[in-house]
């Protein structure tokens, strides 16, 4: 649980964040999104104490944070930034190692420990344990990054902005390995980013800032349905915001029981997004989808007409409410 | 020829050539210098005696070498401490002061250093080893700033946030990241002071300048030149000695 009380950072005469209240449950994936200089990144160097905070309190468990020495606080803290931050002169394994190294945890522990994390990464032991990181790919140079970060399992994780630098299916990728990561790790994390796709595709709670202060707050869905001004709702996209919300909800959750009709021609598996859906229907000029199984078996019906009816019928309900 | 051949091919043992050849010639000509009598009498004809007498040459590499080592050890221990001084938190005001002593270490010519030197440490090794200190530390320290400044700041800060204290960011990340360059203003310092070491010779410190001085003052062009090929011979082994570590330095931090 990471708590953060009426906090304020002055940089001099200017406030790069100013009086922000916020609470992370334990276990919850926080994503801050807002403009360049918003004080978002700010808030996360705040969290680890890399910076001081000017005003206001930050609690970790209920305890402020004044009360931990920095050095040992850091090292209860993952941390992953967009540059990597890799030691060039170390190797992939001295690398992963580092915290519980300074954490003087015995030599065989270090090793078993890096050696499962490389498994989790994907990246083979006899290929890359050797290697140093001028010599590995975007991609795999962050996925050091975040094995580090999680080398001697922090219950928290700090990412600044950690996929900024890659290229679109490599950050697609490696957003795909942090979400089926987080299912399992249930860490607490707090994640900076400007880009508001990647931020509504892994958080749990999206946070909007602007100029120091938060905008709005609350569960992605939530946000798309009823953004509090014209700037959120400009950084969900405008227009595009049907769309981004069709991305947060399955197939499988709008379909309905296979009718007598002819059973549509184009198949979507159930595990698709509705985005994904509405676009095949978009492409393959039709209304109507046979919602499959992971085994190809048709499991029920997508229709456009029937959309469009819910979506109604939801925000007929939520006007009376 | 052959040199520049084997420096290109970095087999270890290879390598270990280079310096190994030039050591080789400067013991030739340490130890063979009073059989070469024929060409130094063809150099200098008119000298009642053509080689360098006075002290043995082993005696005088000896002393150079003690002269420049000495001077050399303060100049690294000093110039590699200010610079790490001043770049920490508590020494960043002296930065700017710290470059401009250095710089006007060297500007300041060893002749005059040595001039002024005199009068208060007297006639000896002292004043040159002084003199040495004094101009081998600008390199020293302007690399070693040169070096830790060059340290990405993405690398120290996640180093930070990794939990590392400063003083284990300076020892594991900093200094060794440096440490290719603050090597190469060590190997510039210590290659530029072989050769002006031999101004000690002008103030009674007896080496490798000695036999250079006293051809001058006699018109000895074969003394000259047994003093000159001596240091020139000693400058390149210490200087493919320091080029040998650097590439071990750089294969390591770039293999």
């Amino acid at each position: 649980m990471i708590e953060l009380s009426r906090v304020s950072k002055r940089f001099g005469d200017t406030t790069a964040v100013d009086d922000i209240s916020l609470s992370i449950p334990s276990g919850k994936f926080c994503a801050l999104v807002g403009t360049s200089g918003c004080g978002k990144s700010t808030m996360l160097r705040m969290i680890n104490r890399l910076i001081p905070h000017s005003d206001g309190q930050i609690t970790l468990d209920g305890e402020p944070i004044e009360s931990f020495n920095p050095v040992k606080l850091r090292r209860r803290i993952g941390y992953v930034i967009q540059s990597t931050g890799l030691f060039p002169h170390w190797s992939v394994a001295r690398n992963i190692g580092l915290v519980p190294r300074l954490l003087k945890w015995p030599t065989e522990k270090v090793n078993a420990r890096v050696e499962e994390l490389m498994g989790i990464f994907g990246l083979p032991v006899d290929e890359f344990a050797h290697k140093y990181p001028h010599q590995l790919s975007g991609g795999q140079a962050q996925r050091v990054g975040v094995a580090r970060a999680l080398a001697a399992d922090p219950d928290i994780l700090l990412m600044d902005e950690p996929f900024g630098a890659l290229d679109p299916l490599t950050r697609e990728k490696l957003q795909d390995e942090l979400l089926r990561l987080q299912a399992k790790l249930h860490k607490t994390v707090v994640f900076v980013t400007h880009d508001m796709d990647e931020a509504l595709k892994l958080a749990d709670h999206l946070v909007v800032m602007r100029d120091g202060r938060i905008v709005q707050q609350g569960s992605p869905l939530a946000l798309l349905q009823h953004p509090e001004d014209a700037f959120v709702e400009s950084m969900l996209g405008g227009l595009e915001r049907g769309l981004k919300q069709a991305a947060l909800t399955r197939v499988k959750d709008h379909m309905t029981s296979l009718g007598s009709a002819i059973p549509a021609h184009s198949r979507i598996p159930g595990d698709f997004t509705l985005r994904q859906g509405l676009s095949m229907m978009m492409r393959d000029h039709c209304d109507r989808l046979t919602v499959v199984d992971a085994s190809d078996v048709p499991i029920g019906e997508l229709s456009l007409r029937r959309l469009i009816k819910e979506a109604q019928t939801e925000r007929g309900v939520h006007r009376a409410g | 020829m052959q040199a520049s051949v084997v420096s290109l091919r970095p087999g270890f043992a290879l390598r270990w050539l280079v310096p190994l050849g030039w050591a080789a010639l400067l013991a030739l000509a340490v130890f063979g210098m009073q059989y070469a009598d024929g060409f130094f009498r063809w150099i200098a004809p008119d000298a009642r005696q053509v080689i360098y007498s006075r002290a043995s040459f082993l005696d005088l590499l000896g002393r150079h070498l003690l002269v420049v080592g000495v001077a050399g050890a303060v100049t690294i221990v000093v110039g590699v401490l200010a610079g790490i001084g001043v770049t920490r938190r508590y020494g960043r005001d002296f930065l700017p002061l710290a470059g401009q002593l250095a710089s006007i270490g060297q500007t300041f010519p060893p002749v005059a250093v040595l001039a002024l030197a005199v009068p208060v440490l007297g006639f000896g090794t002292l004043p040159i080893i002084v003199a040495l200190m004094l101009y081998g530390l600008l390199p020293i320290l302007r690399n070693t700033l040169a070096g830790l400044q060059g340290v990405d700041a993405g690398t120290k800060e996640a180093a930070l946030a990794m939990g590392m204290t400063q003083r284990q960011i300076l020892w594991r990340v900093e200094l060794p990241l440096a440490a290719p360059v603050i090597l190469a203003g060590i190997r510039t310092s210590i290659t530029i002071n072989i050769a002006t070491a031999a101004l000690g010779a002008t103030v009674g410190a007896s080496n490798l300048g000695d036999p250079i001085i006293s051809g001058i003052v006699n018109s000895n062009m074969a003394y000259v030149l047994q003093g000159a090929l001596l240091i020139a011979l000693l400058a390149l082994t210490v200087d493919s000695l320091f080029d040998l570590f650097q590439q071990a330095l750089a294969k390591r931090s770039a293999a």
